[in-house]
């Protein structure tokens, strides 16, 4: 993993997060949204044009790759980086809330 | 009475938001947006007073992909207007919505806008100003000519101009700024 990759993800967005997230499975930007809405049961919702340029952004840097199109749809998944981008944060968060726990 | 109408509005490359807040206002007051041409041409038709939301995006790579783009705003109830000058053009019912509900969700998006707004109309207009008015402006006033003297006031126009411009865009820009690192 480069530095740039590093210094734009780590840490990441919320959104971002989540979109890695989703797309360990194959996903359009809707469903993404969705899964979203009801993993976090409708605290979190993202926009459309939050999720459209963090896609771009992410399949430009190879976090996720375009895999096929479906009724305008542009499915995506993760990839090998985006794998080991979201492995560091979820590494990351598990620090902060262990850290959360144990300073009570 | 008439049913249609046009108005001249001039908004600036980063007055996005004053341009939202203006579509809202008409649509309030029964006037819903059709489109914009031109310079700064808006046209409206009659329509029951409603409380729609109006929302601008600056993602001139979204061309290339427009369908799919488009596509993902309709997924989320954003109703796709046109493409004016790089911007794209949407909108949605605040009835439709549960709570507020605008197309970004967060500052790093707004950032990132501001950001290529920034870099591809802003930067080009400073470059036009640093590179050609000023250096045209500073050699020609070696020159003593009556044409030159007309040629002196049309540049010392521009640089006017320019400079008003500038300001006002550093203004804008510098609010926006602020408002996202409240």
């Amino acid at each position: 993993m480069d530095s740039h990759i590093r210094k734009v993800y780590v840490p990441m967005t919320e959104t971002g997060f989540y979109i890695l997230l989703c797309l360990r499975e194959e996903a359009h930007g809707y469903n993404i949204v969705k899964k979203t809405e009801s993993l976090t049961h409708g605290e979190i919702k993202i926009s459309p044009g939050t999720l459209y340029g963090s896609l771009s952004k992410m399949e430009k840097d190879g976090l996720i790759k375009f895999i096929r199109e479906e009724e305008k749809r542009k499915i995506y998944c993760i990839t090998e980086l985006g794998t080991q981008v979201l492995d560091l944060e979820m590494k990351r968060i598990e620090r902060l809330y262990k850290s959360m726990q144990e300073a009570k | 009475m008439r049913d249609t109408k046009t108005e001249l509005k001039l908004f600036t490359i980063p007055e996005w938001k004053k341009e939202e807040i203006y579509l809202r206002e008409q649509h309030k007051n029964g006037w819903e947006f059709v489109k914009v041409d031109f310079i700064g041409l808006y046209h409206f038709k009659k329509c029951d007073p409603k409380d729609v939301i109006y929302q601008l995006d600056y993602n001139p790579e979204s061309v290339k992909q427009k369908e799919e783009y488009i596509q993902i705003f309709r997924d989320c109830g954003w109703e796709y207007l046109q493409n004016y000058v790089g911007y794209s053009y949407f909108r949605k019912s605040a009835s439709d919505m549960d709570g507020e509900e605008e197309i970004f969700c967060d500052d790093a998006s707004r950032l990132d806008v501001m950001k290529q707004v920034f870099k591809q109309r802003m930067l080009p207009l400073l470059c036009i100003f640093l590179l050609i008015i000023i250096p045209a402006i500073l050699m020609r006033s070696q020159i003593d000519t009556p044409v030159n003297h007309v040629l002196m006031v049309i540049f010392g126009i521009m640089f006017g101009l320019y400079l008003v411009l500038l300001i006002k865009f550093a203004i804008q820009f510098w609010k926006y700024f602020e408002s996202i690192h409240k």
